[in-house]
């Protein structure tokens, strides 16, 4: 269940990051990926490589989705500004 | 064939079929499941033996066969017993109401096996014992000559202790059983469960929600080659349970002398005393074993026989044991046998029968020992009323339903919804004839199914009928616009209906047997609503296409312009995006807070719904429940008049069928009686099962479904499709964290669904934009997913609407099963529709628009038009941008003669022609402007100069292409007219 949750969590970040610039690496969809990806993957790395069961999740097992959603996608944003700034070209700026 | 012709011959082919269904509809039965009709239900699950370590396909469904021969003995009609899933078994009995005797009936392993029972059985200091009775040692000689009745027998706690003390065998092949057997008991030597396979095992069978074991639990282990067998019960039909004080037990060494798979013929006889017994004859391998077992036996006796010694003293014994009990130990004279018994004459096993139990064996042991061992995981008991009211209920709701839907598609589409009706009728009455035909065993979930097929049936019509309507407006005749219409709607159609019926046929595959009816249905029916909804529409309207009742566009409800949506979609998809995010955190914070409700299916107990002759409150009811030992029961009070006045639902831990028939008697005494008892038992493997299938079935879907729009679209729209559904899945299941609703098998199947549904209309808006792509040539992205989304809203909402009204029809009358199926669909049908448009579009927006094409093409609007780009594209006059694509139009053969011999071409081809060129003749398009759509190509913009070429050879605002093909096209190679033949 915490897996879900941390999940949830995740995709429900991606969908602010519709407000910044598409820089990110892979572009929307490599920022979901990141979103995901990052959430459960901190989730796990906080809980000590386990996954709460159902009557083992609250409130905090929802905000460990958080940080490593957002880590994420900030490491997949710098990505993506610094493959763009390496080719030289933007698929936004253009 | 012409136009006419083929008309003809569909109107032809659906009246017959009609006639067909009547017949059918008529004259067979409609075969109803056991949540409909009542009755008992088993599931069960394969576990490998000695004999078979892996459970294969071909072992269960032996297993199934040797199960439909019991069931036919016991002579229960339609009976239901199908394979579920790989490794489990599902036994449906109509009108059994007796679950004891059915379980003992159906799912008895019927493991015979011979042991030579002086050889192997321990004394209780540990020793065998054969070798004790050469200086008569008192206990052995007891052991000896007791015959494995319960009087010299151990306490089920001493023989377990004792058997774990054993050294294990190394070899399981002459043992009955692989691997080692664990057993519980509490601090006071109670027993608690075994044989188990592991702790693990133990745990689950204590308490299937426990993660270990109660303190103070004793564990033993019984190594592989020893086994513990209860004693032989010597009255007629007496019974002792594993857990009964009063029980005795044998230690034996694990080593079979034959088995059940030795003997043929057994039949329930009569003894000399005129006794029932059960006697059998042995196979040719049986024989020479059975001889040559005795002849030991009989040779160690003799040795035995010591002068003043009596036959009775020396007599030595072979065991028969039967699933982990001993039905008899019978004894051979070496003195009248010295050379054993004969197999040729067969043998007899008698003691302790009633003609009832010596025949039920005979039988068990006539079909033969289950190839593996089942595991029952799952048990449920339905009263025929409850049975009755469930269908009742889901006729009601199918009915109100579809008149439901009949109505909006009337008030919508005048005529073409009047026409939409008769195809959904028509589809209801070959739908119902293939139910009757197959047949289909109708189920809750199956006529859930089915009126969501509804559902998708009219949608069909939609899709098309938009189409038609859209064609209307843009100035075509109506019989022109039904062409044109279908012809474009159809693509998507089949494209949607593909995808359902993948989702439908992997679902019916990895899907447990409840939700393997759901899918069935909906393959099914998603197939034959193809053909009502397109073939059969189709022909009845080009038949009325050219009559004066479809002469004016009011009558398709195409009158006047109609409503075009014009907002900017994927300007406003970041509020979209936001009103999701937020949502699904509250989802997210609402699982994180208060989990999700998982009902039986998942955690495994047992649910008892009843009616009560006398009212009884809470207080009275827990006093009872808590005197058979269900003292931590959940008491709900239920109003269903169907059932009775004083109706209340039990949820406890998993009940053993014994437990559940002794808390019936509980209620019968304690409150006047019970008329209306349905319970269901779901072990915790079964909901393990079914979560399990229903994340496979999910990956599986998504898998092949991915495939399919990567193929026919391309891999790109593959992707938003994916976020979409991941999106509707996850916000149905934070709906139900959120309002606290319990999560079933139901759930499922209904989770599943919204999956299927919501790439069904993904697809359909998709097929859109990959329609406008070629379309608008020098259009951004954004401005081709905003006219797509501007031209498909309507459909969007239509179709929703359409959806929704059926299963909300199965909300409000569909009983309290039906709600549950109800409320996740109709939360996913919603988000589906809003995921579809405002979800998916802007996804594919975005990372469409990182291609260079696009790139290239915004860059140049940006130019035109001060920085920015136009929400939509417009040509001079403000029109929207619209350029004919060019069509792949095959050149065919002469197939029609002209109808007029004096004419070159036959009618229908120059109405075929009049199409490809795109002429109207009508009435109506003479009298009306010129078509809007049509502006850009009909007035040009004279052309640029050349302008210079970017890298790639391109110029910035040259039609780059449509989207779709980027790769360079490769030029033609000169035609060669003479192909090296001469003319």
């Amino acid at each position: 269940m915490g897996m879900l949750v941390w999940i949830m969590i995740g995709l429900a970040i991606w969908h602010f990051t519709i407000f910044l610039p598409d820089h990110y690496w892979g572009g929307i969809v490599g920022a979901f990926i990141a979103a995901m990806f990052g959430a459960a993957i901190f989730g796990l790395i906080v809980n000590g490589f386990s996954v709460p069961g159902n009557d083992d999740v609250s409130i905090l097992t929802a905000a460990e989705g958080i940080p490593g959603a957002l880590i994420a996608l900030g490491l997949c944003y710098y990505e993506g500004l610094r493959r763009e700034r390496k080719a030289g070209w933007s698929p936004v700026d253009a | 064939m012409n136009e006419r012709r083929r008309t003809g011959l569909i109107l032809l082919l659906v009246l017959g079929l009609l006639a067909a269904s009547a017949v059918v509809i008529a004259t067979k039965d409609t075969k109803l499941g056991l949540d409909l009709e009542g009755g008992v239900e088993l599931v069960y699950q394969g576990e490998p033996t000695p004999q078979v370590p892996r459970v294969t396909a071909e072992a269960v469904d032996r297993a199934v066969e040797i199960i439909r021969d019991r069931v036919d003995q016991l002579g229960v009609g339609e009976p239901e017993i199908q394979r579920a899933g790989s490794n489990q078994i599902s036994v449906g009995l109509p009108s059994v109401q007796d679950i004891e005797r059915a379980k003992a009936q159906v799912g008895t392993p019927a493991q015979l096996y011979f042991y030579d029972w002086e050889e192997n059985v321990l004394g209780p200091d540990g020793r065998f014992v054969s070798p004790q009775l050469a200086s008569q040692d008192p206990t052995a000689t007891g052991i000896s000559q007791a015959g494995g009745d319960a009087s010299r027998g151990q306490t089920l706690l001493d023989a377990v202790r004792l058997a774990s003390r054993q050294r294990a065998s190394t070899d399981s092949r002459g043992g009955s059983r692989e691997g080692s057997a664990y057993y519980a008991f509490d601090r006071d030597g109670r027993y608690l469960a075994g044989p188990e396979k592991s702790e693990r095992d133990l745990i689950s069978a204590i308490d299937s929600r426990a993660t270990s074991l109660p303190t103070g639990t004793q564990v033993f282990e019984v190594p592989q080659g020893w086994v513990v067998l209860q004693a032989v019960t010597r009255g007629a039909g007496e019974r002792i349970e594993t857990d009964d004080p009063a029980a005795r037990f044998y230690v034996l060494r694990d080593n079979v002398a034959l088995s059940g798979n030795d003997i043929k013929d057994p039949a329930q006889g009569f003894n000399q005393s005129q006794q029932p017994d059960v006697e059998f004859r042995f196979t040719n391998r049986g024989k020479d074993a059975f001889q040559r077992v005795t002849r030991e036996i009989s040779q160690r006796g003799q040795g035995l026989a010591l002068p003043g010694t009596t036959s009775a003293t020396v007599a030595q014994h072979f065991a028969v044991a039967l699933d982990g009990k001993l039905i008899s130990v019978a004894s051979i004279d070496p003195q009248r046998l010295p050379d054993g018994i004969d197999g040729e004459n067969g043998a007899i096993i008698e003691g302790g029968f009633t003609i009832q139990s010596a025949q039920d064996l005979a039988n068990l042991l006539k079909l033969g020992a289950l190839p593996i061992g089942l595991e029952l995981i799952s048990q449920s008991q339905v009263s025929a009323t409850l049975g009755k009211q469930a269908l009742d209920e889901g006729l009601v709701a199918g009915i109100v339903g579809l008149a439901l839907v009949a109505l909006f598609l009337v008030a919508f589409y005048r005529i073409l919804g009047v026409i939409a009706t008769v195809a959904l009728l028509i589809y209801g009455v070959y739908f119902f004839a293939l139910i009757k035909l197959v047949p289909i065993t109708m189920t809750l979930p199956g006529i859930a199914g089915t009126i969501l097929t509804i559902g998708v049936a009219a949608d069909a019509n939609i899709v098309i009928f938009e189409r038609v309507k859209e064609e209307v407006r843009a100035g075509r005749s109506v019989p022109a616009a039904i062409s044109v219409g279908y012809r474009k709607g159809l693509t998507a159609i089949i494209d949607a209906n593909v995808v359902t019926v993948m989702v439908a046929f992997i679902l019916f595959m990895l899907a447990t047997a409840g939700v393997k009816g759901f899918a069935f249905t909906l393959g099914v029916g998603t197939l034959v609503s193809l053909f009502t909804a397109v073939l059969a529409t189709q022909a009845i309207l080009t038949t009325m296409g050219k009559t004066r009742l479809l002469a004016r566009p009011s009558a398709l409800g195409a009158g006047g312009e109609g409503h075009r949506w014009n907002a900017d979609f994927m300007g406003l998809s970041r509020w979209f995006f936001s009103l999701s995010g937020i949502i699904l955190l509250i989802c997210a914070l609402a699982i994180g807070s208060k989990g999700i409700n998982f009902g039986i299916d998942f955690t495994s107990g047992t649910r008892i719904t009843t009616n009560l002759v006398q009212p009884a409150d809470e207080g009275d009811l827990r006093a009872t429940l808590e005197s058979v030992g269900a003292s931590d029961a959940k008491i709900q009070r239920v109003q269903n008049e169907a059932l009775g006045p004083n109706v209340v639902q039990i949820s406890t831990e998993q009940l053993e069928p014994t437990e559940v028939q002794e808390l019936r008697t509980a209620l019968e005494r304690d409150f006047g009686g019970v008329t209306n008892f349905s319970s269901s038992s779901v072990g915790p493997t079964f909901g393990e099962t079914i979560a399990n299938n229903a994340i496979v079935a999910i990956i599986a879907s998504l898998f092949v479904i991915s495939a399919y729009i990567a193929l026919r679209f391309q891999w790109r729209f593959a992707v938003p499709v994916l976020i979409a559904v991941a999106h509707d899945i996850l916000i149905v299941s934070g709906i139900y964290a959120l309002t606290g609703r319990e999560v079933t098998a139901s759930t499922v199947a209904a989770l599943l669904t919204v999956l299927g549904y919501s790439l069904y209309d993904t697809i359909i808006v998709f097929d859109r934009i990959r329609e406008n792509m070629p379309r608008m040539p020098r259009a951004a992205f954004s401005q081709i997913v905003n006219r797509s989304m501007s031209e498909v809203l309507t459909r969007s909402l239509v179709t929703s609407l359409s959806t929704g009204i059926p299963i909300l029809a199965l909300m409000v009358f569909g009983g309290e099963t039906l709600q549950d199926f109800a409320f996740a669909l109709l939360v996913g049908v919603l988000s589906g529709a809003y995921s579809s448009v405002f979800i998916a579009g802007p996804v594919l927006w975005h990372w469409k628009e990182r291609e260079q094409v696009y790139t290239t093409r915004r860059r140049r609007i940006k130019a035109e038009n001060g920085g920015v780009v136009p929400p939509y594209a417009l040509v001079a006059g403000g029109a929207p941008e619209d350029v004919e694509p060019e069509r792949k139009v095959r050149r065919r053969g002469r197939l029609t003669a002209p109808d007029d011999p004096e004419r070159a071409v036959a009618a229908d081809e120059f109405e075929k022609m009049k199409r490809d060129i795109d002429v109207d003749d009508s009435a109506a398009a003479v009298t009306r402007p010129p078509r809007r759509a049509r502006t850009a190509t009909a007035s040009p913009p004279p052309p640029p100069a050349p302008p210079a070429r970017d890298a790639d050879g391109r110029a910035p605002d040259e039609p780059e292409n449509d989207g779709m093909v980027n790769e360079p096209r490769r030029p033609a190679p000169p035609r060669r007219r003479r192909h090296g033949r001469p003319r």
